[in-house]
């Protein structure tokens, strides 16, 4: 079989090492997608509502190589909400002194 | 004279040379008295340094956004630059680590723990490591296979997950569900998962009814501190790794707090022994290769002293200075020889920024200068 099909028995190898790769990295992997959400909601919600930076100023501070696809700041109910990788995650803010928090479930985004 | 009234007397004549001692510093009341320094050249060139014109675009470069000096107790320096003023209270990072270690140290000095008893002894969620000891985490040598890269594995990223993802709702059972790769206490190993085990198990030390204001009644109040912010996972325990928020004029209290030894006005608030092991350098530390100029670890503070046959980290700055330290720039830096706390905020977002060049203008500017 190798001899007489040296570059699929070579792309099956590949894929076996990427599926060995992915098994290994799975919970890293299945939680790669919330990062760029969480981050911007969380350290967004901080930057406006605990360190009462203007809202243009935390745009540009949670800012990363990686656009979001969607955002919605809720400043009356200090809520932020960002989504990117497909995935949208929510930061509440909860007290003078406990600042802002993640929530375990996302808030949906306004439709635009 | 009777005995007891003899002994009222010499009470009284102690306390009042006590009070008078106390006097003779300056301590900040509900602000800060202000001496400020002249222009100078050297101050100059400090300025020259920490606020070069700000790229907010690039985000290149040294990018300060407070920088507070005191010296014996009084503000001899303040500038605020980007959207920070004296009222705000900024991110802390990872110097939410040593304000941790100075509550901890409150409850050490209130004989809730003790450094070479098991963490599991307070944090039962920690079993599984039976052999760590409330010393170790102090030591960042917990042993625990943490990862806390995160600009080159950001997908294995242990702080990553722990802050934002996996961990998030409760970063010490996180933390705890991590395997052992070393013998506790054998080897340094910097870790944010580590403090917030502390953080944890400083909730099983005070109780859970009195932990949640804990850090205020132990530490901000009595120091006087009113703009602190500490936020907490989903389980309640504070990040004790990242999320302390306060003024700078505020950071600058605890700053002075251990310059003087764990002495607040007439109260020893942290007992001296404690502040003695923030300062005693990890016995197994070695030094990296390739990084002269990294700190070295404490007691979850940071140190300037000469180990394992290398120089100094900071060449510029006292072999007596120590400090707490956070992501992108944050600094709060006590030089007790000195008698100098520097507070600095910052967005760094490169490595530009050095520790050592900041301390060596701090030196020029504000050390030699005789007080009037």
């Amino acid at each position: 079989m190798i001899r007489r099909r040296p570059f699929t028995s070579l792309a099956l190898l590949g894929m076996l090492v990427l599926v060995a790769l992915a098994w290994q990295n799975r919970s890293h992997l299945q939680a790669f997608p919330g990062i760029i959400g969480a981050y911007s909601a969380k350290e967004y919600c901080s930057c406006r509502y605990v360190t009462n930076n203007p809202a243009e100023y935390c745009t540009a501070y949670v800012e990363q190589y990686l656009p979001l696809s969607g955002f919605f700041d809720d400043p009356a109910h200090k809520r932020v909400t960002a989504r990117g990788l497909g995935s949208s995650q929510t930061a509440q803010w909860l007290s003078p002194r406990q600042g802002c928090q993640l929530l375990p479930q996302a808030e949906p985004l306004p439709a635009s | 004279m009777s005995i007891p009234v003899m002994r009222r007397l010499s009470l009284a004549l102690g306390l009042a040379l006590g009070c008078a001692m106390a006097q003779a510093q300056n301590w900040p009341a509900q602000q800060w008295s202000q001496a400020p320094v002249t222009q100078s050249a050297a101050l100059a060139t400090l300025e020259a340094y920490a606020f070069p014109k700000r790229d907010d675009a690039s985000r290149t470069g040294v990018r300060t956004d407070a920088l507070l000096v005191i010296r014996d107790g009084q503000v001899i320096y303040e500038r605020y630059a980007g959207p920070t003023t004296a009222e705000t209270p900024h991110l802390t990072w990872s110097i939410s680590k040593s304000l941790l270690a100075t509550t901890l140290g409150v409850a050490y000095g209130q004989g809730r723990f003790r450094l070479d008893a098991p963490v599991a002894q307070y944090y039962p969620a920690f079993a599984a490591h039976p052999a760590v000891k409330v010393g170790h985490l102090l030591n960042w040598a917990s042993g625990l296979d943490w990862q806390e890269d995160y600009e080159y594995a950001p997908l294995q990223s242990s702080v990553v997950a722990m802050l934002y993802t996996r961990g998030r709702s409760d970063m010490a059972a996180f933390t705890a569900d991590h395997a052992a790769a070393a013998e506790p206490g054998a080897r340094f190993r910097y870790s944010s998962g580590d403090s917030n085990v502390l953080s944890a198990a400083l909730k099983g030390m005070v109780g859970a009814a009195a932990y949640p204001s804990y850090p205020w009644s132990a530490l901000f109040e009595p120091l006087g501190i009113t703009s602190a912010v500490w936020e907490t996972d989903a389980s309640g325990t504070f990040v004790g790794s990242s999320y302390a928020y306060m003024t700078a004029r505020d950071l600058a209290r605890v700053g002075l707090l251990m310059q003087r030894d764990g002495r607040w006005g007439e109260r020893q608030l942290l007992p001296q022994a404690w502040v003695e092991f923030n300062r005693t350098a990890f016995a197994n530390y070695l030094p990296q290769a390739g990084k002269p100029g990294d700190a070295v670890p404490g007691g979850h503070w940071w140190l300037n002293v000469a180990v394992a046959g290398q120089a100094k980290p900071w060449a510029d700055a006292p072999v007596d200075t120590f400090a707490a330290l956070g992501h992108w720039g944050q600094a709060l830096y006590v030089l007790p020889s000195e008698k100098l706390v520097v507070v600095r905020y910052a967005d760094d977002r490169d490595g530009s920024y050095q520790h050592n060049q900041l301390l060596k203008l701090v030196h020029a500017a504000f050390a030699a200068q005789v007080q009037p």
